[in-house]
Formats: C-alpha cells, sequence, structure tokens
C-alpha cells in the first residue's frame, strides 16, 4: 500500500519490553508492569497489568497498542494494586499524561519505572484492530506528533529506523474550517454531534486527567449538569468536559478514540491547547510543572474582553 | 410463508408507509456514523453497515419523559405521558441480532410489573428483519444459538439474493397484514439465489453448561484477572441490543419538571451506591462479573433465555479491549473440563 | 416546528450578573443608594469573589434562559483574596473561547471590573449589555435545545408545541 506506514520495528520493541519487564520484576525493581497483550481478535491488544516475570513473555506492542495506560496509575482506579514502584509501558503522548499527573501531585516519578517507545503512531479505531497501519487510519493525533521518542523515561528500546516525518495537521484544519463559520453554522455542527452521545462516559472513564472521587456530573446536591441523554444535557457535559481538561489535558486523544458515538471529542481539547498556547504560551510537554496554566496567572495577562 | 420482493418494491414498501403516515425507522448515517432513525425516505437507509446502537431504542429510548409536573402556588399538577400517543412503526433492516433480542426484553418488560411504555411500542411497531451476509471476528451470534438468518423477533425477514432483490420470509400476523396492506409489491419467489450467510468465527458455547458453570462461581479468579483493566464506563450495556437497565430522575426547576427515564448500566460505580454511601459492588470487577451474570446465568434463571445475541458491539467499542467472546470461551472451556466429572466445580 | 425567529417589540432579555460581594455588589448597591437609574432586566447573584464563579454557572444561566450574562469583580490588584480575580480572568479567558467555538454569539457575555466607588460604571456596564441584547432578541440556542429530544423518545404533544410557542 502507498501510504503504509513503516513500523517495522515494533516487533524488536516488543521484544525489549518482555525482556526489560522480565528483568525488572525479577529483580524486584516493580512490583508490577502496565503493558500490553494481545486479545483473541487478530491483531487485538488489551492493557494488562502483570505481576510476575513469568508472565512478561504475554506482552507485545504493536499498532493496536492505543491505549494510554496512564489511566490505572490515576486514584480514580482504585482496584488496581499499588505498592511499590510501577513499570508503565509509555508513548510519547501518554507519558506527557504521566507528566501532567505529576505536576498535579498524583503521581510521583520515583514510583515509577517508565519504559518509552519510540513510536511511529498507532491506529485511530481498534474496531478493525488487525489492519495494516497507513496514513488513512493513522490515529490523527499521531500524524502531528512531536512526542515519538519519549523524554526522561528509565529504559527506551534502541532501534536503528528513523522515525516517520509528521503529516499535516487534520485538527488544525478542521478548527480552522470550525473557526471560519458563524456560531450559528458551529452551533448546528456541535448539536448534531453531541446529540449523538448516550453519557456512557467512556471518555471520563479512559481520561488519565478525570480522576476526581466524584465527577461534577455524578452529583445531584447541586445538580450543576442534566445526567439525562438528551441534547440539553449532553452539550452541557461536553463544555464542562472540556473546559475542567483546558490547559492540563495533554493530547492523548483516549477520549475520541473511546466514543462509540464517533463524536470528534479532542476537537475541543485542540482548540483549547491552541487557545492556551495563545493566550499564556503554554504547552503539554516532557517537563514537570507544578502550576497549569489556569492554576497561576500573570498580572500583565491579556483582559482586552474585560470592561 | 414466502415472498418475493425485488429491491426496487423494497424501497417503494418503505415509501409508501411513509406517506401513508407510518413512521419508519431504519439504520441510516447521524453525523457521520449508522445509527436507527427515522426515514424522510426510504433511499436514507444504509443496510451495509451494522448500526452502532441497537434497534432496542425503538422500545426502550436512550430517553424517555414518563410524567411532567408544575407547580402553581400550593397547586402541584402531574402529567402522566400517554403512551397512547406513540406512533405507529415499521422498524426495518434489524440484523438477526438485533431482532432476536427484542423477545428476549419482552421477558423483563412484562413481567410482574408491565411496563407499557416499551409494550405499547411493541404493539405498534412491526420489525422487517434482514440476513446477514457478513460478519467480522466480533461477531458471534451463532456461539449463543442464533444464526445469521435467525428470524426470531422478526415479523417480516428479507434474505438478500444475488438479483439484488430478497425473499421474503412472513413470520407473523403483523407481518401478514403488512404484506396484505401491501401485497401489489411482492410476487411468488423466482430462481434468484439467497447470497451466502454470513459465518462467525467464534465456537458455539455450551450455554448451559456456562451457566452451570457460573452458579458456582460467584468467586472466582476469572473476574479479577479479566476485569481489572474495565475502566468502568457504561459502553459496553449501551450499544447492547439486550441491556435494559435504566435509571429515572427528575429533572427540571422548583416550578416544573420532568420525570425521565433514560440507559443506565451496571459498569457505572454510582449503580449500586447506596445513599447510605456503603456500595456492595466496590470494585470493578465485581461490577464486570454482574453483567456476563446478568447475560449467562441471572436471566436465565428467571425467564430461561441467554441474555446475548452476539452481535459483537461490545467487543468493538470497548475502550480496554474487554471481549465478552473471549471472556465465555473461557468460562466454556472451563465448564466442559469439570462437568464430565459430574459436575463438580473447578479445582 | 421552530418558530421564526422575530424579536417581538415587547421582548424584554434577562440577564443574569454575577458578582463578588467586595467591588461589585457594593458598586451596584451604590448605583441605588445614589438613585441611579438601570435597567431591571438584571438579575443579580453575589458570589464571593470572581474566582469562585465556576464557569458551569455561566452555562447553566443561559440553559435557564438567560438572555446575557455578566461576570463582574474587583479591578486587578483590588481582590479582597489577593489573586482570585487574576485567577477568574485566566479561566474565563479560556471560557469564553471555548463557548465561542461551540457557537454561543460572545456578545450576551459580558465580563467587567466595577469597584464599590464605580457605580456609575455599574449602570452603563450593566445598560449597555441589555440594550445590545435586547436589540440581539432571544438567546433561543440553548431554549430550544432543552427541548430537543433523541428521535426514540420525542413525542410531538400538544405540550410540547406549547413550550415551542412560548420561546
Amino acid at each position: 500500500m502507498i501510504n503504509t506506514i513503516d513500523i517495522s520495528h515494533y516487533g524488536t520493541v516488543a521484544e525489549s519490553i518482555r525482556i526489560e519487564a522480565a528483568r525488572i520484576l525479577g529483580e524486584g525493581l516493580v512490583t508490577a508492569v502496565v503493558a500490553y497483550t494481545a486479545g483473541r481478535r487478530a491483531g487485538s491488544v488489551q492493557p494488562a497489568i502483570i505481576t510476575s516475570a513469568a508472565e512478561a513473555e504475554r506482552l507485545t506492542f504493536t499498532a493496536a497498542s492505543v491505549n494510554n495506560l496512564a489511566v490505572y496509575l490515576t486514584k480514580a482506579k482504585k482496584d488496581i494494586p499499588r505498592s511499590g514502584r510501577i513499570g508503565i509501558v509509555v508513548k510519547g503522548c501518554d507519558l506527557k499524561a504521566l507528566v501532567g499527573l505529576m505536576g498535579e501531585s498524583q503521581l510521583q516519578r520515583e514510583q515509577l519505572y517508565l519504559i518509552g517507545i519510540p513510536c511511529a503512531g498507532v491506529l485511530a479505531s481498534t474496531v478493525r484492530p488487525a489492519e495494516p497501519l497507513t496514513a488513512g487510519n493513522l490515529a490523527p493525533k499521531c500524524r502531528e506528533c512531536d512526542a515519538q521518542l519519549p523524554e526522561g523515561c528509565d529504559y527506551v528500546p534502541e532501534i536503528d529506523l528513523p522515525l516517520p516525518t509528521p503529516l499535516e495537521s487534520t485538527y488544525a484544519a478542521e478548527i480552522a474550517r470550525l473557526e471560519g463559520l458563524t456560531p450559528a453554522e458551529r452551533w448546528a455542527y456541535w448539536k448534531e454531534q453531541f446529540a449523538k452521545c448516550i453519557k456512557c462516559y467512556a471518555c471520563r472513564q479512559v481520561c488519565p486527567f478525570c480522576f476526581c472521587e466524584q465527577c461534577l456530573c455524578d452529583r445531584n446536591k447541586p445538580q450543576m449538569v442534566d445526567t439525562t441523554p438528551r441534547p440539553a444535557g449532553n452539550t452541557a457535559w461536553h463544555i464542562v468536559r472540556a473546559m475542567h481538561l483546558a490547559g492540563r489535558c495533554a493530547g492523548c486523544a483516549e477520549c475520541e478514540r473511546v466514543c462509540p458515538m464517533d463524536i470528534p471529542l479532542n476537537l475541543l481539547n485542540r482548540k483549547m491547547a491552541k487557545e492556551l498556547k495563545e493566550l499564556f504560551d503554554y504547552e503539554a510537554g516532557f517537563a514537570v510543572n507544578e502550576k497549569g496554566p489556569l492554576t497561576m496567572f500573570m498580572e500583565k495577562d491579556d483582559q482586552s474582553f474585560i470592561k | 410463508m414466502q415472498k418475493y420482493l425485488s429491491r426496487h418494491n423494497f424501497y417503494t414498501l418503505l415509501d409508501t408507509l411513509i406517506s401513508g403516515g407510518i413512521r419508519v425507522v431504519a439504520p441510516r448515517m447521524t453525523a457521520g456514523i449508522p445509527l436507527y432513525g427515522p426515514l424522510g425516505e426510504s433511499v436514507e437507509m444504509v443496510l451495509d453497515q451494522l448500526p452502532r446502537r441497537s434497534a432496542k431504542e425503538a422500545f426502550f429510548p436512550v430517553c424517555e419523559d414518563i410524567m411532567s409536573y408544575e407547580k402553581e402556588g400550593q397547586q402541584v399538577r402531574l402529567t402522566d405521558v400517554e403512551p397512547a400517543s406513540f406512533p405507529e412503526t415499521v422498524l426495518v433492516g434489524v440484523r438477526p441480532c438485533d431482532a432476536a433480542a427484542i423477545p428476549v426484553l419482552d421477558g423483563v418488560f412484562s413481567w410482574d410489573y408491565k411496563d407499557e411504555f416499551f409494550l405499547e411500542r411493541r404493539r405498534k411497531t412491526t420489525v422487517i428483519g434482514l440476513a446477514c451476509t457478513s460478519a467480522d471476528d466480533a461477531c458471534f451470534c451463532t456461539a449463543v444459538g442464533l444464526s445469521p438468518a435467525d428470524t426470531r423477533g422478526s415479523d417480516l425477514f428479507l434474505t438478500p439474493l444475488a438479483d439484488g432483490g430478497y425473499l421474503c420470509d412472513v413470520c407473523s400476523d403483523k407481518g401478514e397484514a403488512l404484506v396484505a396492506d401491501t401485497i401489489n409489491l411482492f410476487s411468488e419467489p423466482g430462481s434468484s439465489t439467497p447470497l451466502p450467510l454470513a459465518a462467525p468465527s467464534v465456537p458455539a458455547f455450551d450455554l448451559k453448561k456456562v451457566k452451570g458453570w457460573l452458579d458456582g462461581h460467584f468467586e472466582d479468579p476469572l473476574w479479577d484477572g479479566t476485569a481489572l483493566r474495565c475502566v468502568g464506563c457504561g459502553a459496553c450495556a449501551f450499544v447492547c441490543p439486550a441491556c435494559h437497565c435504566f435509571d429515572i430522575v427528575d429533572e427540571g426547576t422548583e416550578k416544573s419538571g420532568k420525570r425521565r427515564k433514560s440507559w443506565d448500566a451496571c459498569g457505572f460505580w454510582k449503580f449500586t451506591h447506596h445513599a447510605s454511601g456503603h456500595n456492595p459492588r466496590d470494585k470493578q470487577p465485581k461490577r464486570y462479573r454482574n453483567r456476563i451474570m446478568h447475560k449467562f446465568k441471572y436471566y436465565d434463571d428467571k425467564f430461561g433465555q441467554t441474555l446475548c445475541t452476539g452481535c459483537g458491539r461490545c467487543v468493538r467499542i470497548c475502550p480496554v479491549g474487554i471481549d465478552i467472546a473471549a471472556i465465555v470461551t473461557e468460562i466454556n472451556g472451563m465448564a466442559i473440563e469439570c462437568t464430565p466429572a459430574g459436575g463438580e466445580t473447578r479445582s | 416546528m421552530h418558530p421564526e425567529k422575530t424579536i417581538s417589540s415587547d421582548f424584554e432579555p434577562k440577564v443574569i450578573a454575577f458578582v463578588c460581594t467586595w467591588c461589585t455588589y457594593a458598586g451596584a448597591d451604590l448605583a441605588g443608594t445614589s438613585r441611579m437609574q438601570y435597567p431591571s432586566n438584571v438579575r443579580v447573584l453575589k458570589f464571593p469573589c470572581t474566582g469562585r464563579i465556576d464557569p458551569v454557572f455561566i452555562l447553566k444561566a443561559f440553559q435557564q434562559g438567560a438572555d446575557g450574562v455578566l461576570v463582574s469583580g474587583c479591578h486587578p490588584g483590588d481582590c479582597h483574596y489577593i489573586a482570585g480575580n487574576f485567577h477568574a480572568r485566566r479561566r474565563f479567558a479560556a471560557f469564553r473561547k471555548l463557548l465561542e467555538f461551540v457557537g454561543v454569539d460572545l456578545q450576551r457575555l459580558q465580563f467587567s471590573w466595577v469597584s464599590a466607588a464605580e457605580g456609575g460604571k455599574w449602570v452603563e456596564v450593566v445598560t449597555e449589555l441589555t440594550e445590545k441584547v435586547r436589540a440581539m432578541g432571544p438567546m433561543m440556542e440553548f431554549k430550544e435545545l432543552a427541548l430537543e429530544e433523541q428521535w426514540s423518545g420525542a413525542m410531538i404533544s400538544p405540550e410540547l408545541q406549547d413550550a415551542y410557542r412560548q420561546i
């Protein structure tokens, strides 16, 4: 296929993960490793939490290793046993989320053993996990990835391949298209998208930053957001979600990938990222910041919109 | 009774119904994805993809009002929603996995309490099923005792033919009435052969043995092993043709508002959260266990049916790749291993 | 089914003002005690600080039928809690971009700094917003949205038609 993306090094990467996971578990360096194993369907991959060196041989890494495993280290996932240091396999985008969680004092670097992936991209959807990776089915976030090689990991498999050069951002183009519409046209666009929402909250549950003990939208005293999956409550939910992630979202785009109704949720996150870059020169990256753009301020911040 | 319906006449049939004031609900593209919805005209129908949500919403809406209230001074006025106002509907292009779930749902909605919202929609809806000619590796209807040509739940059942037309099986009185009303569009079956049916690849489960294993394994390492990675969303339940849990909430102000019924899911932590703060299903694996238990044991205990039709939607959309077909295959294997020795549980 | 967006001459906009208690509320109070006139369309909601005004309140106000929303607090440097208004400034700078992106006309959302001494500025700000919103007509988006249903739960009841007529 013409637009096939070269991921021939994923085999080597997978083998390196198996060896490293077995070593760190065997030496007692970590108590568990969060990684990927193969599923039943051809090409399918699922998250796995292993606790013994013997299990390491099940681990894999392919273009279907889409999940951001950072979600398993948040306090929202109380069922995951957490004692001692934990190993975790991270792509660049996943690492940005971990870094964000460290900035929000949810995790400490020394609790983690990071196995970084030299990443050439993953699939946009796992409905057909065995499909070869092409520019057509590549996750949109991967097109514009600036973090193919995660920084500051404890271990990164060595590869002798150049990683693919970024493609044109589809998000930027779509945001520009929407910005060019009138407010009424934009409202109509989002109304149609949000109407599909069934409030399954997959977007919230996979998000590493949605770690609240109780979501505002699950509370009824006061009931700030209608809980029923009607257009009104759906719209409110998605606006609240995007606002709560503004300045925190690391861009893993898991919300968009998991949406069973294909709502382009990451467009909202990317739009907010773009605005926060313009307003406050903030971007999610590999450096731990104690303060995000909306938890700090400068006296000279723009206030041209205020009378 | 079998009839022949040409492709052209199939679309004519739908347009005739629509112009006659009948609501025709079929898969159609909705903001980029196939979903069931009312057609404006027959050409909107999309039959080559399984809709993302199942056909259950035609009977059990995502969200519906059941009552409204208005307060004026000391007076509170309550207005019930009248099921009699529901429209006559023809539900078209329903795959066997979706159609078969409808009679399964009849059990729970007409047992003890008769749910008039469900039952009235059921009475007013004629279901036109459609045989499946393609399957992916998430499909497993044949593993739960159905088939890509199963007519359960359908009033009329169409089998695609090589000439583009359909062989139409009349499966109920409702179906017969619909054919009688539009008899000039149907003819006697001709020589065109049916297209080959889909062939899902998952080997059949022994549902009785699976249930037998579940009877004795409320506590089992399997649950932790497979469900620890469950992130606790409701996607699987919401796309499922057979899941039927719902929540009832009041929305509005102190002056006026509605009482609404909407889909709920056992994967949510809030689902079993008590007012006291106690939660009997305090961990995600316990919630996932309920999903499997309800589908393959509890529903069978009560209604003698399995609450899964193998449509594979949950397998395709699970954010973390939890595969119900793989889990039940594993249970099936363990069940077969332990039953020949006289129904003992696994050591 | 949707009625034409006509601006009837008797349209009285509903404007919700979220204000901080230390500056803008005192400023509005000053306007009142000084017998200055300002539109009675404004409903004032008092908060300890603009830093306490959650963007979801603004959303809720629009959902509950507001045609315009004003958020007002202390001038930079004057916050009773030192920096609440600086945080609010960033938050609202971001939030208004989000609302704009989903299609809310930002003409309906106004932010201002009004001190306890600025009774005149309070009158000016609320009068200008009220008249602007009056000229724009009712905020239909959220009101129409509140009546929308998923097709499966929708009913064309006389009650619903009444509701459409009312907005």
